[in-house]
């Protein structure tokens, strides 16, 4: 492509995200440190000012371990512009974990709430609060009224919501299949971690990551590493998840390890 | 006709005495230095000397016009013992100039009587009250002059003597004060004392000319009453970080909200729109007819200069403090923390719930150690576990009903007992976990340990204490 047809695109392109926003100001993107990835989105990154839904599968749809860490690692940059709010259900989220994945968890406000209502409530009243710049909000569901009013709220300040859908213990799987307004919604797999050669134990955490639907972008499977887990590099400034390959459709991941791209 | 209030040791040694008409002293002795009393000055003078003696003791009550009580339940240990307290206290008194008499006693009523009456600096044991007083004049009961002057007359000099008499004809003859008085300096009976308090300046209070009740009519006392309080803050240049609220019934019932803040703050509207919601749990009764605002823990806060920039960075006084304050006063302040680390290796001992405001960054966890993202409150029982020899990672597992083959494994990572928490007693090689972090061919990755050393004799019990992301 030309360099002007480049340059007629972007500007038709932008017009055309102003026209879509209702000319509210958008709060921009964030790249995820990939091409690969970023492409998939409209801006060309993460759509900050919107809010993003992740969900486990299985045993993780209760225990919500790695869509948390996933969600959390994918915010960890937004949280140099301001505190991030985590309100929980059940209060068992290990700060010291999440530190050592590389968030950094002193910028960590937990709220637990105590039922569903008031975990949406305080996470709009965080979300159009100026300072907080990430709000996790760990929930069984959220319908589509809940849905606007989240999105109204991450306008109001530019903020982005992260919902991790977590099903109460013992309770029904959430249901997800139903319209939302969340700008793109995440399925979460633990994928089985690569041992550095040579060494024993387990490598940097790994997972499958789906990204199902994402408003105006396209639809996705990645396999993820957490970059700087377990390791003093936290601070070098470059974005905590590593795209190790890009998945097939319903591909698993290979059993074949891939080889580590620097 | 002008008598002698007070006087001092110079004079007493001339042989003058308090109560003497003045033109007899001055017959006695022709240049003698007189002044005017001042009972008031010296009612400061005491306040200002009870302040002082908060040194000694947080509880010190005045008993004008010339004494003082210091409760020292609890204290005396920080000066050695007793003696060692009293003589403290004597020595920096005396170096101010102040004659004073001391006694320590059970009760106020004793120490009251031994420090006018008894020798000085005397220290009655405990439960050996009577014995102490029995010796002791009539006046040292607290008694009316008049009272007194009648039990002299009946030839009772002594207060073992009143001790013996019997109880029901000593209360008709002189009323139930002296009984009072008596067991209260022996203990038989409770005394109160008003303790004098420092008093908290930030206080607000609006009476209402008639009782009000409805909802709305709360909502605009507490604004109005908010205001009155914030204005003051705010010409000292202060802000409060409790604030306590109080609607006083018809009925005499107070009715109280309090209120914490993040941070020090002053603005009325703010401050006015945190209690509202709560304004549903008062119970107005027959009505409402004076409203009370106290402010507590006040401190000196700045006003923020708003920058040319401004809307380039952002203040925590912008939104994070209000939003701070809104969460904890609805959800409760247990409800809304930050983690805080503690230097100690035993998992869940290692957060603490930190204040929401002030980020310590000084130290954190060492991100070298692998913790788990969730982490059980209380473990859950792990069965079936399968491993090859006893201090191998498990092989297999089952855990809530389901079996994870485990495809990597790292550990043992040992971590002993904090013993030196609590009774040496209950310390056991039982308390001891080797945690082991698993991964299962699906890759969900767990954090389980066995629960004590390794026993051929006792079936190991594992525990999954927390999940990997």
């Amino acid at each position: 492509m030309s360099g002007f047809r480049d340059g007629q695109m972007k500007a038709l392109r932008a017009k055309i995200s102003q026209m879509e926003s209702h000319g509210r100001n958008r709060a921009g993107v964030m790249s995820l440190g990939d091409a690969r990835l970023d492409d998939c989105f409209p801006g060309g990154g993460l759509p900050l000012g919107q809010w993003h839904a992740f969900t486990g599968e299985g045993m993780e749809a209760e225990t919500s371990a790695c869509p948390a860490a996933f969600a959390a690692l994918l915010a960890a940059p937004l949280t140099r512009r301001g505190e991030a709010v985590w309100i929980l259900r059940r209060d068992d989220l290990f700060a010291p974990g999440l530190a050592g994945l590389g968030f950094p968890a002193d910028r960590l406000i937990q709220v637990c709430a105590r039922d569903e209502a008031e975990a949406l409530a305080v996470a709009e009243d965080a979300l159009a609060t100026v300072g907080i710049s990430a709000v996790f909000i760990e929930v069984d569901a959220v319908d589509l009224v809940a849905g606007r009013r989240l999105q109204l709220a991450c306008e109001a300040r530019g903020s982005t919501g992260l919902v991790i859908h977590r099903k109460p213990w013992g309770g029904a799987s959430p249901a997800t299949g139903t319209g939302s307004a969340a700008a793109s919604r995440w399925r979460i797999r633990p994928a089985p971690s690569l041992p550095p050669p040579g060494e024993f134990g387990l490598g940097p955490p790994r997972w499958q990551a789906s990204l199902d639907r994402c408003r105006g972008g396209r639809p996705g499977t990645w396999l993820f590493e957490a970059d700087h887990a377990y390791s003093h590099e936290a601070q070098d400034g470059t974005h905590p998840l590593r795209l190790v390959a890009p998945l097939g459709a319903g591909e698993l991941v290979p059993a074949t390890p891939f080889q580590r791209s620097a | 006709m002008r008598r002698i209030h007070d006087l001092d040791e110079a004079a007493l040694a001339l042989g003058l005495f308090a109560g003497q008409k003045v033109a007899d002293a001055m017959a006695l002795v022709p240049d003698l230095h007189l002044a005017d009393a001042e009972p008031e000055a010296d009612d400061r003078a005491l306040a200002a000397l009870v302040d002082w003696c908060v040194r000694f003791s947080p509880a010190v009550a005045p008993a004008p016009p010339d004494g003082l009580f210091l409760d020292i339940s609890g204290v005396d240990h920080l000066w050695g013992d007793e003696p060692g307290l009293m003589q403290d206290f004597g020595h920096r008194l005396k170096t101010n100039g102040l004659g004073v008499r001391l006694a320590i006693a059970d009760t106020p009523g004793a120490a009251w009587a031994l420090a006018r009456f008894g020798p000085d600096e005397v220290i009655a044991s405990p439960g050996e009250q009577a014995r102490a007083l029995a010796p002791l004049p009539p006046e040292s009961l607290r008694l009316d002059p008049a009272d007194t002057a009648q039990i002299r007359r009946l030839g009772i000099h002594r207060l073992d003597q009143i001790m013996d008499l019997p109880r029901a004809p000593l209360t008709r003859r002189f009323g139930i004060g002296v009984l009072t008085r008596l067991d209260q300096a022996l203990g038989r009976s409770r005394e109160a004392l008003t303790y004098r308090r420092p008093p908290s300046p930030w206080f607000a209070r609006l009476a209402l000319a008639e009782p009000v009740s409805t909802l709305s009519d709360l909502e605009r006392i507490t604004t109005d009453v908010t205001a009155r309080l914030c204005a003051r803050l705010e010409t000292s240049g202060q802000g409060a970080r409790r604030f306590e609220l109080t609607f006083h019934r018809v009925d005499g019932r107070p009715e109280s909200l309090s209120l914490g803040l993040a941070a020090a703050a002053r603005d009325p509207v703010r401050i006015a729109r945190l209690f509202h919601p709560r304004l549903e749990t008062i119970d107005p009764g027959f009505g409402i007819e004076v409203v009370t605002l106290r402010g507590e823990a006040v401190e000196t806060i700045t006003g923020r200069q708003i920058g040319l920039e401004a809307g380039r960075t952002h203040a925590p006084e912008d939104g994070l403090v209000p939003l701070l304050d809104r969460l904890t006063n609805r959800l409760g302040p247990e409800r809304v923390w930050r983690s805080t680390p503690v230097d100690s290796h035993v998992p869940e001992r290692s957060v603490r719930p930190g204040p929401v405001l002030s980020r310590t960054a000084t130290r954190s966890w060492d991100p070298l150690q692998p913790r788990p993202l969730r982490l059980f409150r209380s473990p859950e029982p792990v069965e079936g576990v399968i491993a090859l020899t006893p201090d191998d990672p498990p092989r297999q597992f089952r855990w809530r009903g389901q079996v994870h083959r485990v495809r990597h494994a790292e550990g043992p990572e040992r971590i002993g007992e904090e013993w030196w928490r609590g009774p040496i007693e209950t310390v056991s090689v039982s308390h001891v976990r080797d945690y082991y972090r698993l991964e299962d061919e699906a890759g969900a990755r767990f954090w389980i340990f066995r629960a004590g050393l390794y026993d051929p004799a006792v079936a190991a019990r594992w525990w999954m204490h927390g999940l990997f992301s």
